[in-house]
């Protein structure tokens, strides 16, 4: 359905590498921004985000709806400040969808194209 | 030392880098993220401590530089979230939108200032515009200028034959030319009419070429409708053709004017008239006729002349050009000293109305500063209220700047509504106006408030409102984050109490020197009413009788003859006490000048220049004293039977008293002609100019008969009844006498009076309303600055009524206080009372711009309004609970 709403879900994509990661992070759970940095990491992604890059995206994608400031928690350690968590939204998890789509769709493409081999991962 | 402590040493340094490092990033990002940021990397550096040591470490603190540069300068040059920095009018918008619903008082309180304010501006505008300022119906009336001759130092004359001439001839910037004069007919009965007096005008052929009009049925004049031989044919107006039917096939139809058959050829549009410069409802003529301006003689100056200049050439320029035509027309004809000038049509029509225009505008202008400095008030407490949000928004990096334009962008929205509010109420305003105002309101069906005007409102307002929050974006602004944080530990904050209190000040201000202006043009205008003009205008009616010319009476005996018939007939119409007649009424202007000299009179110096007086003179019959109801101080009027050999004649006190300082005028001759005139009454003026004062000159009254180039054909009639009702058994009768006779300028000395005075009492209902207007707003703002300081003093209140003051003693002294803001206002006012004293002095009959009297009642009105409504205001204080107040803290 074409909708305003779908409409302006378009607007955000291609979503940035960092944008995507963050949002693949988060819809597995709310996250610190360390934590999202961690589970980066051990996705073994091609690319892990600077710090700044990755609260630089943090901010915006709160401005734009993706996300949003969960609950402040204590921290781990008695005396540390406490942490962001940022949680995705409905929203956010359109787009994130979307994204993958959109990715699998240009994957499929690779595909046949012969970019990639078959049932490569 | 211990491993622990050295990688605990390594971390708090990281720690120290990475603090350092955030300086690369924004103020306002560093406040968000700043913290998490840090976290995030001291966690990666204690991860990188762990599992490589400190070389693992030293290529974090490298990768963090890196990033922070990277990152630091980009999100300073791209924000992430760009509208919190530098704002963005969307968000702000919607902000600003949430806020007001937040706060619904604040809003209609704005609403209703500007909707008061700008509504009053709007009907007064508008009842200037229609009113005052009646539109010329041609195509670009700017080029069209009037020509005036000026011969020594008499201005304004009027133009000859070889001036239009030479006008017509010119070229260059003068596009085009017309001659005209004025003049009036009898237009004898047709099948549909009765005999009718019509102005006429005659005009050179071209006149519709130079005002850029057409007839709407048939055509206007060409050269050869001139031609001799041709019969003569007119141009009429919408007005008399709807008279004669109404149908489109008049054009052919000939007519009876005066003594001589004229062909219709054309028929004007309902909106044009043209009488040059005098938009005069009698002098709108009904018949165009066309005449040669050019033949007459250099010395017969009686004609007037209209130029159009070419589109958009400067007026300098146009008069600079006409005085050239002027030099040249009066060397070529030997008549020095004949100067040519042009006035632009509009320009002289607005002189007449300028002493009115002038004051409104002054009034207007100050009602609008008043309105400003009230909702920069306003706007100003709302923002003292958003202080601990504007300390948020400061504290998170908002700058400056952002602040001042969300300031700014509430004041325009408030503003934008408030001038569309105030543009509808505008529209219902000027139908209250138009059904509460006096039946003879001119052009009343005229005034509705168009979309012009409307949208001057409108845009008056957005930029009222964003004025007026200059002041407080200002304030917040400038206030600084630690007085912000400071202050708000308090209720409120005194600076902004101090600054509201300041534009209260400014308000009265303002406002006492509009209410005085309003006082003094009232207190003028009421003099008007009560003043005596030297005639009992009431029961008295007056008409024109169309006397025509020898081809009517063709000897004077006759016209006499007949008006004694008149006068007999109109006098056995029941109700009737008076009649008479003369050549000019009261309050009508112009006159006839002549010199008079009463030699042998005991007031003569010798000095033959002291002993002659210029006076106006006036031709009636017998009974006008009586019958205008004009005060005799001595004497009698003139005989009722006029007798050939006895020439009689009335003064006025004037020259009574210059000629006779001590004794009585009676029984002096004044010589005139071969003959000697006798004085048989001295009498107080029937003022021909102004209501309240004498003429410039002394009147002369004279018996028409003596003068037989006069035909007093104006009537005048005194009754017992309601006078407009006579008029139908008047026209009867005339009708009965001689049915070619015509009645027009049917008139009550009333609606003379009235129509006299009405200038006057548009300009004093207006500047009485911007004024009232101007009162509604100073109380709206005391009320307003007393209420926010009596919750901004709650605390304080509290204490003092905790020990022991009673709830009036508090409320006096928060009265009190605001009266002291009133009085400072009033004496700051002075200046300004002085100043607009000077502006409105054209308005002002017989009253000084200073008057005690008026400015004390002023004053106390002020304070009388100003004591309400910080009374009202006070009472709050008696909401105040000291007990729990207190508890609270």
């Amino acid at each position: 359905m074409g909708t305003d709403r779908d409409r302006r879900l378009e607007t955000l994509l291609p979503l940035r590498p960092v944008e995507f990661l963050i949002l693949l992070s988060l819809a597995e759970g709310e996250r610190h921004g360390y934590g999202i940095m961690q589970d980066a990491k051990e996705r073994g992604g091609a690319s892990i985000p600077d710090v700044g890059t990755l609260y630089r995206a943090l901010a915006r994608m709160v401005d734009q709806g993706l996300i949003e400031a969960g609950d402040p928690r204590p921290a781990p350690d008695p005396g540390e400040e406490r942490r962001n968590y940022y949680r995705i939204t409905a929203i956010g998890l359109k787009v994130a969808k979307a994204e993958a789509r959109r990715l699998e769709g240009l994957t499929r493409a690779a595909r046949l194209g012969g970019l990639l081999e078959k049932g490569a991962k | 030392m211990s491993v622990e402590t050295r990688s605990h040493r390594s971390l708090k340094a990281s720690e120290r880098w990475f603090q350092l490092l955030l300086r690369f990033y924004p103020p306002d990002f560093r406040d968000e993220m700043g913290n998490a940021l840090v976290q995030t990397y001291r966690e990666s550096a204690r991860e990188a401590l762990n599992t490589g040591g400190l070389f693992r470490l030293m290529k974090i603190w490298f990768a963090a530089f890196r990033d922070s540069l990277r990152n630091g300068l980009g999100e300073r040059i791209n924000p992430a979230v760009a509208w919190r920095r530098a704002g963005d009018w969307g968000r702000d918008l919607s902000t600003v939108g949430r806020r007001l619903r937040q706060r619904p008082l604040f809003a209609v309180a704005v609403l209703a200032t500007l909707t008061m304010g700008l509504g009053t501006f709007a009907v007064v505008y508008t009842a200037v515009d229609k009113i005052l300022l009646e539109p010329l119906p041609y195509k670009d009336a700017n080029d069209l200028y009037m020509v005036w001759c000026q011969c020594g130092d008499l201005p304004h004359l009027m133009v000859s034959g070889p001036q239009v001439r030479g006008l017509q001839g010119a070229g260059g910037v003068i596009e085009s030319a017309a001659g005209f004069a004025f003049g009036r007919r009898t237009l004898l009965p047709t099948e549909n009419t009765e005999a009718a007096q019509v102005t006429v005008l005659s005009v050179s052929p071209n006149i519709f070429d130079v005002l850029a009009v057409r007839p709407v049925i048939g055509r206007g004049f060409r050269q050869d409708d001139l031609a001799p031989g041709a019969s003569e044919r007119i141009v009429i107006s919408d007005r008399l053709w709807k008279r004669l039917g109404g149908r489109r096939e008049i054009v052919g139809t000939r007519l009876q004017l005066s003594a001589s058959t004229v062909t219709v050829i054309g028929v004007m549009s309902p909106d044009f008239y043209f009488s040059g410069s005098e938009p005069d409802e009698e002098n709108k003529p009904d018949v165009y006729l066309p005449r040669d301006f050019t033949q007459g003689e250099a010395n017969d100056s009686s004609y007037q002349a209209v130029i159009r200049a070419r589109h958009g050439i400067p007026e300098g320029e146009v008069r600079r050009h006409v005085e050239a035509v002027g030099r040249f027309v009066a060397e070529s004809h030997e008549m020095p000293g004949h100067n040519l000038f042009a006035v632009g049509i509009q320009t002289e029509m607005v002189e007449n109305v300028r002493p009115a225009l002038l004051a409104l505008s002054f009034a207007t202008i100050f009602l609008v500063l008043v309105l400003s400095v009230n909702l920069a008030s306003l706007l100003l407490a709302r923002a003292a209220e958003r202080e601990r949000e504007l300390m948020v928004s400061r504290a998170v990096g908002a700058n400056g700047l952002a602040v001042v334009r969300a300031t700014l962008l509430e004041g325009g929205v408030l503003g934008l509504a408030g001038g569309i509010t105030a543009a509808l109420a505008g529209i219902w305003g000027t139908r209250l106006l138009v059904a509460l105002g006096p039946s003879d309101l001119p052009r009343r069906e005229a005034i509705t408030l168009d979309w012009e005007i409307a949208l001057l409102v409108i845009a008056t307002g957005a930029l009222i409102g964003l004025l007026a929050a200059v002041a407080p974006a200002t304030w917040a602004a400038r206030a600084s984050l630690s007085s912000l944080m400071a202050a708000s530990a308090l209720r409120g904050s005194a600076s902004s109490h101090r600054m509201r209190r300041g534009l209260i000040v400014v308000q009265v201000a303002l406002s006492v020197v509009l209410l005085s202006s309003a006082g003094l043009v009232v207190g003028s205008f009421r003099r008007l009413l009560t003043a005596d003009p030297g005639f009992k205008p009431a029961g008295v009616i007056t008409f024109e009788l169309g006397l025509g010319g020898e081809w009517m009476f063709p000897r004077i005996e006759d016209m006499y003859a007949f008006l004694n018939r008149v006068d007999d007939a109109v006098r056995a119409l029941p109700g009737v006490r008076a009649v008479s007649s003369t050549t000019q009424l009261p309050l009508s202007g112009g006159q006839n000048a002549a010199s008079v000299r009463i030699p042998g009179a005991p007031g003569n110096t010798g000095d033959p220049e002291k002993d002659r007086r210029t006076v106006g003179r006036i031709f009636t019959r017998a009974g006008y004293i009586d019958a205008m109801g004009m005060r005799l101080i001595e004497g009698r009027d003139f005989a009722p039977v006029h007798r050939p050999e006895v020439r009689e004649a009335l003064i006025d006190r004037h020259l009574a008293k210059q000629f006779f300082p001590n004794g009585s005028a009676l029984g002096a001759e004044i010589p005139t002609g071969d003959r000697q005139t006798t004085v048989v009454g001295v009498i107080d003026q029937a003022r021909l100019y102004h209501l309240h004062r004498d003429d410039g000159m002394p009147q002369l009254f004279v018996r028409a008969e003596d003068y037989p180039g006069r035909r007093p054909s104006l009537y005048v009639l005194r009754t017992d009844r309601e006078p407009l009702s006579l008029m139908p058994e008047v026209r009867a009768a005339v009708h009965k006498l001689d049915p070619r006779v015509a009645i027009s300028n049917v008139e009550t000395m009333n609606q003379i009076v009235a129509e006299k005075r009405s200038e006057a009492r548009i300009s004093a209902v207006m500047i009485a309303g911007l004024a009232l207007g101007a009162l509604l707003l100073v109380a709206m703002g005391l009320f307003g600055v007393i209420s926010g300081a009596v919750e901004q003093r709650r605390g304080e209140l509290a204490v003092r009524l905790a020990l022991g003051a009673t709830h009036d003693g508090v409320i006096r002294l928060v009265v009190g206080e605001g009266l002291r803001l009133v009085l400072l206002g009033l004496l700051l006012g002075i200046p300004g009372i002085y100043l607009s004293g000077q502006a409105i002095r054209g308005l002002l009959i017989d009253v000084s711009p200073f008057d005690t009297a008026t400015l004390a009642q002023v004053a106390i009105a002020l304070l009388g309004v100003a004591l309400v409504a910080c009374y009202l205001a006070a009472r709050r204080v008696t909401t105040i609970e000291p007990e729990r107040l207190l508890r609270e803290g």
